[in-house]
């Protein structure tokens, strides 16, 4: 399978830190392979591969497995650890959709006004101004600079809607994070992330996780404000045809408030990162 | 690959969008608001997303994902992301052919769509999906016959082998149901069902009865595990 032997390089969510008791057990799949977790003493989880043990670390308070002996580093995201944050984990959400649209759809904006219906974006404030993008071929991220969009809703603080920044990176394949204006406190970037574990090649776990100054709403009101935005998403990423994502540019037609994704798309082919793709039109 | 029925005319009223299915073909169904009607593949040429899901804004159907615009010729005409940027003209749905004859809706996804004709004063009476084969829904309509509401019955008249229509007649061959079969996949049809000549109101509901029983027996004598039955609109 194209792109499966690079896809087991990598590191993937696979359960969130210490959430659960000893002695239980359950199983769940891997770039298609079943594997089982299993939980320790302490809230550590052990992750098994038929009779093979693979290799286990938690960091953003999840738990990450990798097929490979010798995985390509994961990545760091050195705001996260700063402290103040509030760090939030918010569960797991099942789309059926490759991983990759998952991710696509996370650094998209153009489809605030319609599918975050005045949450985080309302017609008429449906421009996409122009942004940069550009690889970071020091870390081999993609980078998008200078987002802007209009919010009516960024955070319960903002009354009328506020202008948001937001810097997207691609840290992974199947890693998204991003950094958006902090109303509450103007100098610093709330960050928000998304990992993927792919489950196969069209169906994924998605994981989101926070890392936030908020000093008002409650972790249970972040966790479900969070969960909302994606089931939105996920009605859209159930019921893009083709499921898996398209890499030749006969495909699908993009514009330049694409040009994230269009950086994306090149990035993976180039990459090699091939798993949940499509590299050929149909 | 010939034209198919893909719903009754009076379930989609205008600035309503439907999905339906011709062959292998997934598509989009939709109305302006002068009533004109459209049926494109069900994906827009944008980032995929299935068109049925969109909404209609005058005599646009627009993308439910970013909110493209596409006129009733399949055009791209508007996208809110660059709202001062006059779209090219090569941004464009895959079109097919559809035409409204007789209060039903054929569509055709190789060539002019061609509806079959039907009594002078067919009338709608619903459209109704068996989560089945098309063989089990189909014995299943064969075996039965349609009660008038006032004490006579309808029963099966010529039925041409491979026919996908189904017609029923009184005894004095004026009242008629009419049974459009539409496969939309392999273990769902949909039926559309009109009835021709002097029917009460009471008459057409016991049609509709007549076709829930239909679907019940059908279901139950060859069935798929889940049936999770849906009526059309
Ligand atoms: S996918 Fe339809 S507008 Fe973007
Ligand atoms: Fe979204």
């Amino acid at each position: 399978m194209l792109g499966l032997e690079r896809a087991k390089d990598d590191w993937y969510p696979v359960a969130i830190a210490g959430s659960m008791g000893e002695c239980e057990s359950h199983t769940t799949r891997l770039l298609g392979f079943e594997i089982t977790l299993h939980g320790g003493k302490n809230g550590a989880i052990s992750v098994n591969f038929g009779e093979t043990d693979l290799a286990v670390q938690v960091k953003f308070d999840h738990v990450w497995t990798t097929f490979c002996d010798n995985p390509r580093p994961l990545f760091d995201i050195p705001e996260g650890d700063e402290p103040g944050r509030v760090r939030v984990p918010c569960g797991v959400v099942r789309v059926k959709c490759s991983p990759l649209r998952a991710v696509e759809n996370f650094l998209d904006i153009a489809h605030f006004p319609f599918v975050h219906t005045d949450i985080l974006g309302a017609e008429p404030h449906t421009e996409v101004a122009p942004y940069d993008v550009k690889i970071d071929e020091s870390k081999n991220e993609v980078i998008a600079t200078k987002v802007k969009f209009f919010q009516p809703q960024a955070a319960k603080s903002a009354g009328d809607g506020i202008v948001t920044d937001y810097v997207y990176r691609v840290a992974a394949p199947m890693v998204s994070i991003l950094y958006k204006t902090c109303p509450p406190k103007p100098e610093a970037q709330d960050v928000i992330t998304l990992f993927v574990q792919p489950l196969d090649e069209e169906t994924c776990d998605v994981w989101p996780w926070m890392a936030l100054y908020d000093y008002e709403n409650s972790m249970a009101d972040m966790i479900s404000f969070q969960q909302m935005i994606f089931v939105q998403d996920r009605s859209i990423l159930e019921n893009q045809i083709p499921r898996k994502l398209p890499l030749d540019p006969r495909m699908e037609i993009p514009t330049r408030a694409d040009m994230t994704s269009i950086a994306y798309r090149r990035w993976l082919k180039r990459s090699g990162a091939l798993y949940g793709a499509l590299t050929e039109a149909v | 690959m010939t034209t198919e029925p893909v719903g009754l005319s009076v379930n989609l009223p205008s600035q309503r969008v439907m999905q339906a299915r011709v062959g292998d073909a997934d598509i989009a169904v939709w109305r302006g608001v002068s009533g004109k009607l459209s049926a494109w593949l069900n994906r827009c040429p944008h980032r995929g997303m299935r068109l049925s899901h969109g909404f209609v804004r005058g005599e646009s159907l627009a993308c439910l994902y970013h909110g493209w615009h596409y006129g009733s010729d399949g055009v791209c005409n508007y996208i809110p992301a660059h709202p001062d940027l006059e779209p090219p003209g090569t941004i464009q749905t895959t079109v097919f052919s559809i035409i409204d004859q007789d209060g039903v809706l054929w569509v055709s996804v190789d060539g002019a769509a061609g509806g079959q004709d039907l009594p002078g004063d067919s009338k709608p009476v619903r459209s109704i999906t068996f989560s089945c084969s098309a063989k089990a829904a189909k014995d299943a309509l064969i075996g039965s016959s349609v009660a008038d509401g006032s004490g006579g019955e309808l029963s099966i008249h010529d039925i041409a082998e491979g026919s996908n229509r189904l017609e029923f007649k009184s005894a004095n061959g004026l009242n008629s149901v009419v049974v459009l079969l539409q496969q939309p996949s392999d273990q769902s049809m949909i039926a559309h069902i009109l009835a021709a000549g002097d029917w009460s109101v009471d008459g057409m509901i016991g049609i509709s009865r007549w076709s829930e029983t239909v679907r019940r027996q059908a279901e139950r004598t060859k069935n798929v595990p889940n049936s999770d039955c849906q009526d059309e609109l």
